[in-house]
């Protein structure tokens, strides 16, 4: 009992650290990844972490600089992961009034 | 602290945009826009341009028609600055041809890839008007010596991005239905890449450089990301998900054999009664030969009627009558055949880049008693 109670609570507490960090990737993503392009790109695939973990490199390779790469990398796996439900695209509003 | 640029464009992302002068189309992303047309909106030879679909690399360059100007450097031998109004001296020609992006049907690749999640609808068929590519590189002089052309579009990246840049054999430059389009169905989308964009017939989108400003005849083949590693495939299949082996990648060039239904839409509903299969059929550098449609996922097909034009690098029409027997559900196929014999196949071979997706094309429809 006493066992489990622990295991609980550091289940609890690993799962607490992983919100945290995922929160700190929300942040860095739009600290990061706005400059060339809006976040529908990145939003719309759904990768493992060895796929995240490339495009994170092409990215720098680009120019991105991270402050916290692995905080960036686990909120993409966390939130967008290949094992993660593909959401239907959204359509754009009507343009043809817009010049 | 977020800027205010950053903020604005976060709530933008929020809200879907309207993309000025589209109707609503599938929206992949909004800075730079991509954007897919709905199969439903294919009911024409020719897509009008408000449902055309957009592929963007890079941020889109801001255009002055008047300041405009193609520069002709390298293996020529009197280099020039092109005006539009220069270019628009020159015999003017139509071709009409399907521009179809590389990576449309990626999201039907698994394992998954990234990049655009493109669909049924990375592809449309216009009429495109200008000089030929050709009749350009003459005005300069192209030298004999010049095997390769490289082209330079006016977008360019932010930071390190690299510049669109890409790379074509002169054979295919020298083509006549290879142009330098002023026009888009007879008008001037700058979205679109006009005031100068390259219509290479026959190739992949990519091929199609938009806004362009440089011409530079070359002895040898060159470009940057966008012609390797990027827009390659592998010379031989590879097991799905395993990496490339880059010394095996081939530049694409012309695209394969295709085929997509437009109409019954996928997971609709139709009454019991006589209904009409609808879609359109292209082939790269040829034309299509014949469409076949199944009602019953494969298990027989019958021969579509084809729209008369059989063209080289334009798409067909087809349509199928077909009075369904019973109410239920029907899987309906198309499958398209070339002049070169070639056929759409079941599977298509996955590849790194999730690019030329042409399987069998596939929409399912209830059938219910009137
Ligand atoms: C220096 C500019 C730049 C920054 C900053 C940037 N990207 Fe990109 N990214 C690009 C470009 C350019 C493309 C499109 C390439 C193309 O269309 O061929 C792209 C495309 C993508 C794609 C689509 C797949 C692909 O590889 O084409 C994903 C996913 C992506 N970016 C993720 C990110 C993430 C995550 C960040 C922040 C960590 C980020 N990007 C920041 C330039 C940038």
């Amino acid at each position: 009992m006493r066992t489990a109670l622990l295991l609980l609570g550091f289940a609890l507490a690993a799962c607490a650290a992983d919100q945290a960090v995922i929160e700190k990737g929300r942040q860095e993503e739009q600290r990061t990844c706005l400059p060339c392009h809006s976040l529908r790109i990145i939003h719309t695939n759904r990768l493992s972490r060895a796929g995240w973990n490339k495009e994170l490199d092409k990215m720098a390779g680009w120019g991105t600089k991270y402050t916290d790469r692995d905080a960036i990398l686990e909120y993409l796996v966390a939130t967008y992961g290949d094992d993660k439900p593909v959401a239907p695209p959204d359509m754009s509003a009507d343009g043809r009034a817009k010049k | 602290m977020l800027t205010a640029a950053a903020a604005r464009n976060l709530k933008a992302a929020d809200q879907p945009p309207a993309i000025a002068g589209k109707r609503p189309m599938i929206l992949h992303n909004d800075r730079p826009e991509d954007l897919e047309t709905p199969v439903k909106y294919f009911d024409t030879w020719v897509t009008p341009l408000d449902a055309f679909f957009l592929r963007q690399h890079l941020p889109r360059p801001a255009i002055d028609p008047a300041a405009y100007r193609v520069k002709l450097n390298g293996l020529v031998s009197k280099p020039m600055d092109l005006s539009v109004a220069d270019l628009q001296k020159l015999p003017q020609h139509t071709v009409p041809a399907t521009l179809e992006c590389t990576g449309n049907g990626r999201a039907f690749y698994s394992p998954k890839l990234p990049g655009i999640q493109w669909g049924r609808g990375a592809v449309g068929n216009a009429e495109w008007t200008g000089p030929r590519l050709s009749d350009v590189l003459k005005l300069a002089g192209v030298d004999t010596s010049a095997k390769f052309l490289e082209i330079d579009g006016a977008d360019s990246g932010v930071m390190q991005t690299p510049d669109f840049v890409r790379c074509m054999p002169m054979e295919k430059a020298m083509h006549p239905a290879t142009l330098l389009a002023l026009k888009m169905n007879g008008e001037t989308p700058d979205i679109h890449g006009v005031p100068a964009r390259l219509i290479v017939p026959g190739w992949d989108g990519t091929s199609w450089v938009k806004w362009v400003v440089r011409l530079t005849p070359a002895a040898k083949e060159s470009g940057g990301f966008f012609m390797n590693p990027g827009y390659r495939y592998p010379k031989y299949a590879l097991p799905p998900g395993t990496p490339a082996r880059p010394a095996e990648l081939e530049v694409i060039e012309g695209m394969p054999v295709k085929s997509t239904l437009t109409s019954p839409e996928d997971q609709s509903k139709a009454p019991l009664a006589p209904m009409v299969i609808r879609g359109f059929a292209w082939a790269g550098e040829n034309a299509i030969e014949r469409v076949e449609v199944s009602t019953n996922g494969g298990a027989t097909w019958q021969n579509a009627q084809l729209s008369a034009q059989k063209l080289p690098f334009a798409w067909r029409l087809f349509t199928l009558n077909w009075t369904p027997k019973d109410p239920g559900y029907y899987t309906i196929l198309s499958r398209a055949t070339d002049t070169a014999g070639r056929v759409q196949p079941f599977v298509p071979a996955w590849n790194p880049s999730g690019y030329l997706w042409n399987g069998i094309d596939k929409v399912g429809v209830t059938v219910e008693k009137a």
